[in-house]
């Protein structure tokens, strides 16, 4: 029998993403644009429809209406007579009187579902990240190392590892240990340079699953995480395998991105560009989906001052008679005469008036920067009118008032 | 002295129980169903449960949850004439599964056990 027939897939949504603010201002992080046509949560709902999954359960909570209205949009395409669907779930309120606690108290939450739906494996993922990913495999690793548990991952220099969580795994993969964000990151057995990064992408048996929220429902000190409580509480008892993400070939790091933070989401933009782009979104093998939407084709126009368009991603119905430079412009994007946006990211309908300077800034939907505006030149300027990153990178929400300089 | 809330819609067994309960030692609370036995676990000191689980109304595996969300950590026994319940999800929440019997022996080794801890 197929191996994914059996497999329920729950999709964990629900964080407010207040690392990502002013951007989750007034939306749910995963239906953030990125890529200019995407939203965050595409590139894993496409990882599951590329795996061949057709039965998904999105868990949402914060700002979960903006979840909602996305899924609608985009991602009503699977057939509810052949048993596909993808659901979107806000806390019930009906087995407990409470919000979600912790990514583990949403599954504890939804014990219901799973009993009805009596899978043999729970897939669970997180709605924020951005990678290529295919599950079929993951599940074959699983089903090899007839694991209880298995956690993708992904190797980073170790000298890096103490921002994230970490898996101690043994020479036959097996996950010793989880650290959260350790002082001295173990290094992996055969690679001892590279340490491992939990994904946050878990294949659970169903009935270890169940057991293991339950245990860790009672329990009072558990912030009921995953990573932090469920991953440390099995370790020792039961079968916990990491799956390394890597490239089978030259055994490098494939690529994943957890887009928790302003400076990650820019620079998850910026390996989007070029010739060889570090992210590939040309990829005929894997195809990433996102909400259709009926523009006309860009135009750039030559108003007698010189158009520029250099390594940047140009979405439909776009105007453009001025320069672009490493930039990401979502749909409808208007480029004025004369002016300049260098290290952008320009989401739907934003206008850039002529004579205006942009530089390394994110710009929500809708915002007019006035002629001859300047953003991102002078950084001490910018932070008196909006926020700036530690590496400097301005982001102008959708409520922003500017007056020209 | 401990404190037990029994939950049944069954009048001969809420008898049996308190009966063989209080024999032992025990203060014995009684609810007819689960919506009472809800509101006595929010109000009273208890320090275990002994739910029925097939009861008009709200059934034991539905009150299971609720009990825990309202006292983490109040142990729970389901208690029923049914064996297949033991099999659902939801049960696996309890901290033991006794299937209902004259003789109340594994019932009341694992009460001791549960009040014990």
């Amino acid at each position: 029998m197929d191996s994914m027939k059996k497999l329920t897939t729950i999709i964990m949504a629900g964080g407010k993403g207040e690392r990502l603010f002013p951007l989750t201002r007034d939306k749910a992080k995963p239906v953030i644009t990125f890529g200019g046509i995407y939203r965050i949560l595409d590139f894993t709902l496409s990882n599951c429809l590329n795996s061949g999954i057709r039965r998904i359960y999105v868990l949402s909570q914060y700002g979960s209406f903006s979840l909602e209205q996305h899924l609608r949009q985009a991602w009503d395409v699977m057939h509810p007579d052949l048993n596909e669907f993808i659901y979107s779930m806000p806390p019930q309120q009906i087995m407990v009187n409470r919000w979600y606690r912790g990514t583990a108290d949403s599954i504890y939450q939804n014990l219901t579902l799973l009993e009805q739906e009596r899978p043999r494996q729970v897939l669970i993922l997180s709605g924020d990240h951005v990678y290529k990913l295919n599950y079929r495999e993951m599940m074959d690793f699983h089903l090899q190392h007839n694991a209880d548990l298995t956690v993708a991952a992904v190797m980073v220099p170790r000298v890096e590892g103490s921002s994230f969580g970490i898996l101690k795994v043994n020479e036959a993969s097996e996950v010793e240990n989880f650290l959260e964000k350790p002082k001295d990151p173990p290094g992996l057995p055969d690679n001892p340079d590279f340490s491992l990064v939990s994904m946050g992408v878990y294949i659970f048996n169903a009935e270890t699953l169940v057991e293991e929220v339950i245990k860790d429902a009672k329990k009072k000190t558990s912030k009921h995480d995953f990573g932090g409580d469920i991953i440390p509480q099995m370790v020792g008892h039961k079968k916990v395998y990491a799956y390394n993400f890597q490239d089978p070939v030259t055994n490098t790091p494939r690529y994943w991105r957890d887009i928790g933070l302003l400076d990650a989401y820019f620079k998850a933009h910026q390996d989007l560009l070029g010739k060889a782009p570090v992210f590939e979104l040309y990829d005929a093998d894997w195809p990433v989906r996102s909400k259709p939407q009926l523009y006309p084709p860009s135009k750039y126009i030559c108003s007698g001052s010189h158009v520029t368009v250099e390594d940047s991603l140009i979405a439909s119905g776009c105007i453009i008679e001025g320069t672009v430079e490493r930039s990401v412009l979502s749909p409808g994007v208007k480029v004025g005469v004369g002016a300049t946006v260098c290290q952008a990211i320009l989401w739907d309908g934003v206008e850039v008036g002529s004579g205006a300077h942009i530089r390394q800034a994110i710009i929500e939907e809708g915002v007019r920067v006035p002629p001859g505006f300047t953003i991102g030149l002078d950084h001490e300027r910018d932070a008196k009118r909006f926020h700036v990153t530690e590496n400097g990178v301005v982001v102008v929400p959708n409520n922003a008032v500017m007056v020209g300089d | 002295m401990k404190t037990i809330l029994v939950v049944d819609d069954d009048e001969a067994i809420r008898t049996l129980l308190r009966e063989e309960l209080e024999e032992e030692g025990y203060k014995v609370v009684i609810a007819t169903n689960a919506r009472d036995a809800l509101k006595m676990v929010e109000t009273e000191p208890l320090d275990l449960v002994i739910l029925d689980i097939r009861m008009p109304g709200m059934d034991g595996l539905e009150a299971l949850p609720r009990i825990l969300g309202l006292k983490e950590g109040l142990p729970v026994i389901l208690n029923s004439a049914y064996s297949q319940y033991q099999e659902s999800f939801m049960s696996w929440a309890a901290d033991a599964y006794v299937v209902k019997s004259s003789d109340l022996t594994e019932l009341k080794v694992k009460i001791k056990e549960l009040v014990a801890k």
